[in-house]
């Protein structure tokens, strides 16, 4: 009763247009007053200690990295050095595309930044190439996915923080999926590059693939300090974050050169305005996932579950159901949020392992972000190929059914995602 | 009138909260780094550099949050409003405008009751010397500047005849 009028008044409040923060705040204080001996006190402190979850930190030096390699030109070369790799290819420029995206994802952890990073170049070049605009667009919504799977992660971060898993770990797990993922995609561009007779370019000699993997390296390198220095156990992942922004701050201020000083104030500020936007979403969703556990919700689910005697594949099939669903209407770490603790004991129940659980979650907040209506890689994907929202779905689409490939391989090959981080410990 | 006051006053406060931003954020990276150079280069560190980042850090988003409304960073679930009839716009537009409303005053109460239980405690925060009334007073302030900011960028929509008048 009191978990019905929660959701209820959280759907209605989104359909009402009001931003996602509030909806998930309004409906969890109006719940709390209506229903719960809780006084508003316990909200209020609750939202403000959420902001001071020290491994959420990372957010925003991950933003703050990110939103330094896009103006900086990391991107710019890591899509040269992709060309010259794959750019001979049929469809090479796709491929280039696509590859570019998850050498970028290397080094940012969101999905809609590394749409921005790869789309606001590769968008227009391949137009000028003779793609459509439509492929183009729809190809890089949807490899832009990447950024969340291979590490960094603000998505792991979330669970990982919620979960008391090891973020570390989970970074570490998204490897091998993140990999396998991008070659099921590279797939997916050749067969179409035959039927749809896509161009290819003039192979690029040796001396260019070791120009352009030069100037690469120094973006590429990130990926090691933050996976080297967690692992080694030399900073722990919000430092490993910190030290990512600062890095790429002296990378493209001073070795490329391609932000000047004087400008980067507005880039911080830009990062500081999209770790806002996250974190007030986040410390809403705290309150909302508060609520739920003072009303026993997910104690009282996972008592339901194992009495249901659900076996382990048929609870994977309705997880994945709920968070597809989930995905379509609410931001990704607000999902994160509210259904890690919900599905975390019954998961563990089943022997489920956590990391495997929380790969599984990351997939599907990559489908979540390519799902309308509330998918943020469309929206950016939209803004970076100036095309219209319904134009850029249409395109997206049809790539889901790679995604979906993916979700079920991740969800029933527990191997695909626990045999790095098992071989490493 | 009072009418430019209000926009000059708005004005300094768009570049104070900008500028609170990019000082917060660049504040808390290079502290976290300092942190990890004195480790391992010093054997040592600050022991108030968690706490102060981990403050640093609400205070960013309690700013933001009305920075975000200014700036258009709340992303909304959009079903049905690109779709309406301007009268029908403004009604919705309306009513979620009363929900933000709602949601502020209902924050501003419960965190300034937080903070006046604080503020009886009259403790200091673990690791450095400022009672923890002040460092979570801004908290019912962060959701008067976001009621305001809400109201501010409703008003081309309800009330777009006065936002004409502004600027004649």
């Amino acid at each position: 009763m009191t978990a019905g009028f929660l959701i209820l008044a959280l759907f209605a409040l989104l359909f009402l247009r009001v931003p996602i923060a509030i909806s998930l705040g309004l409906s969890a204080i109006l719940t709390m007053m209506l229903f719960a001996e809780q006084s508003l006190v316990a909200l209020a402190q609750r939202f403000f200690s959420a902001l001071q979850v020290y491994p959420l930190l990372a957010i925003p030096f991950f933003i703050l990295a990110g939103a330094l390699m896009t103006t900086g030109g990391v991107a710019k070369r890591m899509i040269a050095f992709a060309n010259s790799l794959v750019g001979h290819f049929r469809g090479g420029l796709a491929m280039a595309a696509l590859l570019a995206c998850a050498l970028f994802a290397a080094v940012s952890g969101s999905s809609p930044a590394t749409v921005v990073a790869v789309g606001s170049i590769m968008i227009a070049g391949m137009a000028r190439s003779g793609y459509s605009r439509e492929f183009a667009a729809g190809l890089i919504c949807n490899a832009g996915t990447l950024g969340i799977l291979i590490p960094p992660s603000i998505v792991m971060v979330v669970y990982g923080a919620v979960t008391e898993t090891s973020i570390g770990d989970l970074f570490i797990a998204g490897v091998v999926p993140g990999l396998m993922l991008t070659a099921m995609l590279m797939i997916a561009v050749a067969l179409l590059a035959r039927r749809l007779d896509l161009p290819g370019q003039p192979r690029a000699d040796l001396r260019t693939v070791l120009k352009t993997g030069r100037d690469a390296i120094w973006g590429l390198l990130l990926i090691v300090i933050i996976l080297g220095g967690i692992y080694s156990g030399v900073f722990t992942p919000t430092e490993a974050a910190a030290v990512s922004a600062v890095y790429a701050f002296v990378i493209v201020v001073f070795v490329y050169g391609d932000v000047k000083l004087r400008e980067v104030p507005k880039v911080v500020a830009d990062a500081a305005r999209t770790t806002t936007m996250l974190m007030f979403i986040i410390g809403n969703a705290y309150l909302f996932a508060f609520v739920l556990t003072t009303e026993q919700v997910p104690q009282s689910l996972s008592q339901w579950v194992t009495d249901l005697g659900l076996p382990p594949w048929a609870f994977l099939i309705m997880l994945n159901l709920l968070l597809l669903l989930a995905g379509m209407f609410m931001e990704a770490t607000s999902v994160v949020l509210i259904f890690a603790p919900i599905m975390f004991p019954i998961a563990t129940a089943l022997g489920i392992d956590p990391i495997h659980l929380g790969i599984i979650m990351t997939l599907n907040m990559e489908i979540g972000m390519i799902t309308p209506p509330v998918g943020l890689n469309l929206f950016v994907t939209s803004g970076v190929s100036q095309l219209p929202l319904t134009k850029v779905i249409h395109a997206a689409l049809p790539w889901l059914v790679v995604l979906f490939a993916a979700l079920i391989i991740v969800t029933y090959v527990p191997w695909v995602s626990l045999v790095l981080p098992r071989a490493l410990n | 009138m009072s009418a430019p006051l209000v926009q000059r006053v708005l004005k300094v406060a768009d570049r104070v909260e900008e500028t609170f931003m990019i000082v917060a954020l660049s504040f808390m990276t290079v502290l976290t780094v300092v942190q990890v150079v004195l480790r391992y280069g010093f054997g040592g560190g600050f022991v108030w550099s968690l706490e102060v980042t981990t403050y640093t850090f609400a205070w960013l988003v309690l700013i933001g949050m009305s920075y975000g409304v200014r700036t258009e960073a709340h992303i909304a679930v959009d079903l049905v409003t690109s779709r309406l009839s301007p009268g029908a716009a403004r009604a919705f537009a309306a009513i979620a405008l009363v929900a933000g409303l709602a949601y502020c005053a209902l924050m501003i109460y419960g965190s300034s009751q937080f903070v006046d239980r604080l503020m009886t405690l009259g403790n200091n925060a673990r690791d450095i010397p400022v009672p923890r009334w002040v460092l979570t007073g801004i908290m019912p302030i962060a959701f008067a500047l976001l009621a305001l900011r809400l109201v501010q960028a409703a008003r081309p929509v309800l009330w777009p005849r006065a936002v004409a008048s502004d600027k004649q």
